[in-house]
C-alpha cells in the first residue's frame, strides 16, 4: 500500500515470485548439496586414487558450475526482483530487518561464486591436494549462504519474540531455525545425489558408473532416517493455527471437503515414499539398469516433491507475509484499527499520489483498492479469478460478502484463516463493490456507481 | 540353531516342493528383452497393467460405498467424494487411473502397430489386444455413467444412440443396455454389473491368454533391427529389465498421483432426465474422435442416412487395423509401406478429429 505495485494480468503476481522462486531453490539447494557431492567425491577419487572417478567429477563439476553459478544466479537475482514489484511492502520489511544478514549473505555468495570457478578452472593447475581443500571450502561457503537465508525464511512463518522486541536476531534464530536447516540440508544431499545420477549414468566405463550410480544412491539415505525427525520438530514449532490451514483451508465442495494444502501434503508424501523406494530397486540395486532417460524422470520426481513442499511451506503463512505481523497483501496487523477508521484510500500513501488514467470516479477507486488489497493473491479473470468467485452475486450479495471478509471474528468470517481481512472504511467498501461489479457483469446505473469526482477529489 | 538362513531354506524349500519356484526363475532369467532405439516402448503394456492393478483395487473400495440407485448414485457418489475418509482420493484414484490407462492402451497398440508386431506369430496376440482395447473402452463407457451426474448421463444417451443406429444389431443392443426405451434404473443395474463383474472376468481371460502368448514368442523386434550382420543387443527380463520396469511404474504411479491430488476427480448436478441436454455435450476424450467424425456427416449420404454411413467408415477403418496381420504378412515391402502410412493416417486423424472435437 505504500508502494507502487506490478499487476500482473491472467496468472497473477504471485505465480511469477512462485515459478522464479521454485526454479531458484531447485538451483540453490544443488548448489549446496553438489558442493558437499563434489567434496566427498573428490575426498573418495583421492584416498582411491581413482583417475577415473576423477574424470568424471571434471565432467560433472562442469555441469554444476554453469547450472548452479549461471542458473542460479539468474534466479536469486529474478527472485529480488518479483518480489521487490509484486510485494513491495513485505520486500521492504526484510530488507529493513535483516540487512547486516543480507549483507553477510551476499559476503559468502560472491566467495561461493568465485571458489566454484577457480574449482572448475583449476583442474589442472592445481595439486590434488589443493584442489581437494578448494572443494571443501566451496562446500563451506555455500552451506554458509544457507546458515543466512534460512534465517530469514524461517522468521517469515515463525518471527517468535522478534515481534515483541523487534530485534532482529530473535527473528533470525526462530523456532524453526534449526529444524529448517537440517531438513534443508537432507533435501540438499538428496537432490544432489539426484541431479549426479543423471551424470553419473552416461559414465561410459561400466565399473565406474556401477560405483558412483551406487553411491549416489546412498545420498538420499540421510533424509529417510532424519528427514522424518526434522519434520516433526518443525510442524511442532509452527503455529497451530498455520497446521489447522492445512487442513481446513480451501475448501472445495464441488470436489470434497479437504483443502489443496492437504491434497498438496498427499501428494509430497506419495512422491517422497515413492522416491525412496526409487533409489533403492533402482540406482542401488540395479545401477547397471539407470538411464540417462530414467534418471532424469527421477530428477523430475525429487524436484517435484522439493516444489510441491516449498509451496505447501509458502501457503502455511497464509494468510500472513510475516506471520503475526504483516499480511500477503503488504498490510500490517497493527494499522488495520486505523486504516478501517480513517479509511484504505486515505491512508494508502502510493493511491493517494498516483493519477487514476479514468478519472477519480468509484470504479476507479475501487480497481485501486482491488490492487492493493487483493491482488496478491486475486487476478480479475484468471489465476484466483474474481470472476469466476463473484459468480453471478448481484451488488447487494456483494456489499454483504466485503462485510464478511472484513469482519475479523472467526464466526462471521470462514475466510479469516486463509484471507487478510478487507481492510477500510464504509465508503471503501461501496467502491471496491463498484469495481467488483463491473467484473462479473453486475454493474448497473446507479448513484453508487456514477461518477464522483469531486466528491472523491481528497483521493 | 547356527545357521540364520536355515529357516529361510526350509520354507523356500517347502515352497519349491509345491510350486516350483526355480522353473518359473529359470523361465524369467532365460527370457530376454531386446535392446534398441525402440525399447521404451517396452514398458507401455507393463504400464497398462500397473494402471489395470490400480483400477482393480480402487473399483473394488468404491463398491463398498457405491449404490447402483437411480436415488442413490449420485448421493453415493457426493459421499465418497466429501464424507468418506480418503474417499475423494480412491475415487481420483479411479477416474484419472482409468483415463491413463486408456492413454497407455493406445500408446501400446500404436507402438506395437508401427513396431509391426502383429506379423507371424503374434496374429492371434495383435486380435486378443484389440479385443482388449475394445473392452478397455467398453469399461469407460460403462464406468461413465455410473455418478449420474448430467454430463454421464447425456454423453451416455448421445452414445446408445449412435449405436442403435448400428444395422441389424444397433437397435436390439441399445435396448438390452438400456434395460428399455429410456436411460434409468434398470440402466445403471445393467452398466454396474457389466462395468464390476463382466468386463472384468472377460477382461482378465483375454489378458491371460496376451500375456501367455506375449511369454511364447518373446519380445517382437521391429523389421531390421535384429540381422545377422548385426545382431540386436538383449538384457536378460530378470532381473535387468524387472528391474527398470519396477521404476517405471513408479514413476507412473507418480504421474497418477500428481493427477489425483492436484485436480481431483469431481462430480457435476445430478441427472435429470426430463431436462434439456445440456449445451455442448461431450463424450469422453477417447470416443471424441468417432464423435467429430460424426457429427461432420451431412443427414443423408445419397440414400443411406448419414450417421449410419459415418459408422461403416469407422468400422472400415478399425476392420482394416484389426486385420493387418493378414494383409501385411511381413513379404511385400508394398504392402509393409502402406501399413505404416495407414497406422500413421489412422493416428493422425484420431488425434486431429478428438482435438477438434475438444476445441470445438
Amino acid at each position: 500500500m505504500n508502494y507502487p505495485i506490478w499487476v500482473v494480468p491472467i496468472f497473477g503476481g504471485g505465480w511469477i515470485i512462485g515459478i522464479i522462486a521454485i526454479v531458484h531453490v531447485f538451483l540453490s539447494h544443488f548448489a549446496v548439496g553438489g558442493g558437499a557431492f563434489l567434496a566427498l567425491t573428490e575426498e573418495l577419487a583421492y584416498r582411491r586414487k581413482d583417475e577415473n572417478l576423477y574424470a568424471y567429477l571434471r565432467q560433472h563439476s562442469r555441469f554444476f558450475m554453469l547450472l548452479t553459478s549461471v542458473a542460479g544466479a539468474v534466479t536469486g537475482v529474478g527472485i529480488w526482483w518479483a518480489i521487490s514489484l509484486v510485494n513491495p511492502d513485505g520486500t521492504a520489511v526484510l530488507i529493513q530487518n535483516f540487512t547486516l544478514g543480507w549483507a553477510v549473505e551476499y559476503v559468502f555468495f560472491v566467495a561461493e561464486l568465485a571458489t566454484v570457478f577457480a574449482y572448475y578452472y583449476t583442474w589442472d593447475k592445481l595439486t590434488k591436494e589443493q584442489h581437494l581443500n578448494l572443494a571443501r571450502m566451496y562446500f563451506g561457503f555455500s552451506v554458509m549462504t544457507l546458515v543466512v537465508i534460512n534465517g530469514i525464511l524461517t522468521f517469515m512463518l515463525t518471527p517468535g519474540h522478534w515481534l515483541e522486541s523487534r530485534y532482529w536476531l530473535e527473528g533470525f534464530f526462530n523456532a524453526t531455525y534449526w529444524p529448517s536447516l537440517v531438513l534443508r540440508l537432507l533435501i540438499m544431499f538428496a537432490l544432489a545425489g539426484m541431479y549426479a545420477m543423471v551424470t553419473s549414468s552416461q559414465i561410459k566405463d561400466q565399473q565406474t558408473r556401477e560405483y558412483v550410480v551406487r553411491f549416489c544412491a546412498k545420498w538420499l539415505l540421510p533424509i529417510f532416517f532424519i528427514g522424518p525427525v526434522a519434520g516433526y520438530f518443525y510442524l511442532a514449532n509452527v503455529p497451530q493455527a498455520a497446521i489447522e490451514t492445512v487442513f481446513n483451508g480451501v475448501h472445495a465442495s464441488g470436489v470434497g471437503n479437504f483443502s489443496v494444502l492437504a491434497r498438496a501434503l498427499y501428494l509430497s508424501l506419495i512422491l517422497s515414499g515413492t522416491v525412496i523406494v526409487f533409489a533403492y530397486i533402482g540406482p542401488y540395486l540395479n545401477p547397471r539398469g539407470l538411464t540417462v532417460r530414467i534418471s532424469i524422470l527421477f530428477l523430475i520426481c525429487g524436484l517435484t516433491v522439493t516444489g510441491i513442499t516449498e509451496w505447501m511451506r509458502e501457503l502455511l503463512r497464509k494468510p500472513y507475509v510475516v506471520y503475526g505481523y504483516m499480511y500477503c497483501n503488504g498490510i500490517r496487523k497493527e494499522s488495520v484499527d486505523k486504516l478501517n477508521e480513517g479509511g484504505f484510500l486515505a491512508q494508502s500513501k502510493w493511491s493517494t499520489i498516483t493519477a487514476l488514467p479514468h478519472g477519480q470516479n468509484d470504479i476507479e477507486l475501487g480497481r485501486n483498492i482491488f490492487r492493493y488489497q487483493c491482488m496478491s493473491c486475486h487476478t480479475e479473470n484468471g489465476y484466483r479469478g474474481m470472476k469466476k468467485l463473484l459468480g453471478e452475486r448481484d451488488r447487494d450479495a456483494i456489499e454483504g460478502f466485503l462485510k464478511t471478509i472484513k469482519s475479523r471474528k472467526k464466526e462471521d468470517n470462514p475466510y479469516l484463516g486463509i484471507m487478510p481481512p478487507l481492510v477500510g472504511n464504509d465508503d471503501d467498501l461501496q467502491k471496491l463493490a463498484s469495481y467488483l461489479c463491473t467484473i462479473n457483469g453486475q454493474a448497473e446505473p446507479s448513484p453508487a456507481v456514477s461518477s464522483k469526482a469531486g466528491a472523491n477529489s481528497q483521493y | 540353531m547356527t545357521s540364520s538362513n536355515l529357516p529361510t531354506n526350509k520354507i523356500g524349500n517347502w515352497l519349491e516342493d509345491r510350486l516350483k519356484l526355480s522353473a518359473i526363475a529359470q523361465m524369467a532369467q532365460k527370457k530376454e528383452v531386446p535392446l534398441h532405439k525402440h525399447s521404451i516402448w517396452y514398458y507401455m503394456g507393463g504400464i497398462a497393467m500397473l494402471f489395470l492393478a490400480v483400477q482393480f483395487v480402487t473399483g473394488i473400495l468404491l463398491m463398498v460405498y457405491y449404490v447402483p440407485d437411480l436415488e442413490s448414485a449420485h448421493a453415493s457418489i457426493l459421499k465418497i467424494n466429501s464424507q468418506i475418509q480418503f474417499g475423494w482420493f480412491i475415487r481420483s484414484l479411479h477416474s484419472w487411473g482409468a483415463n491413463l490407462m486408456i492413454a497407455v492402451v493406445f500408446l501400446h497398440l500404436f507402438s506395437s502397430y508401427f513396431m509391426k508386431a502383429y506379423r507371424k506369430p503374434r496374429e492371434i496376440t495383435w486380435l486378443i489386444g484389440m479385443l482388449l482395447l475394445v473392452i478397455t473402452m467398453a469399461f469407460g463407457f460403462s464406468g461413465y455413467l455410473l455418478p449420474w451426474d448430467d454430463i454421464s448421463f447425456f454423453a451416455t444417451k448421445i452414445g446408445l444412440d449412435i449405436a442403435s443406429k448400428t444395422p441389424l444389431i444397433g437397435p436390439t443392443l441399445a435396448e438390452l443396455l438400456r434395460g428399455g426405451e429410456n436411460i434409468g434404473q434398470s440402466t445403471i443395474s445393467r452398466f454396474f454389473v457389466i462395468h464390476v463383474a463382466i468386463l472384468p472376468l472377460v477382461l482378465l481371460g483375454l489378458l491371460a491368454g496376451h500375456l501367455v502368448l506375449v511369454q511364447m514368442h518373446g519380445m517382437s523386434k521391429p523389421p531390421g533391427i535384429d540381422t545377422p550382420e548385426k545382431p540386436c543387443a538383449k538384457e536378460k527380463f530378470f532381473p535387468n529389465f524387472f528391474l527398470r520396469d519396477l521404476l517405471v511404474w513408479i514413476l507412473s504411479f507418480n504421474v497418477l498421483a500428481v493427477l489425483v491430488t492436484l485436480a481431483p476427480w469431481g462430480i457435476g448436478p445430478e441427472a435429470d432426465p426430463f431436462a434439456p441436454a445440456p449445451l455442448g455435450i461431450k463424450p469422453e476424450w477417447y470416443f471424441l474422435s468417432m464423435f467429430q467424425f460424426l457429427k461432420l456427416m451431412p443427414a443423408f449420404v445419397g440414400p443411406f442416412e448419414g450417421e449410419l454411413v459415418g459408422i461403416f467408415l469407422i468400422a472400415a477403418v478399425a476392420g482394416a487395423l484389426v486385420m493387418v496381420p493378414f494383409w501385411d504378412d511381413g513379404k511385400s515391402e508394398g504392402r509393409s509401406t502402406l501399413a505404416t502410412m495407414y497406422g500413421l493416417a489412422v493416428l493422425i486423424g484420431f488425434i486431429a478429429f478428438t482435438i477438434w472435437g475438444a476445441i470445438s
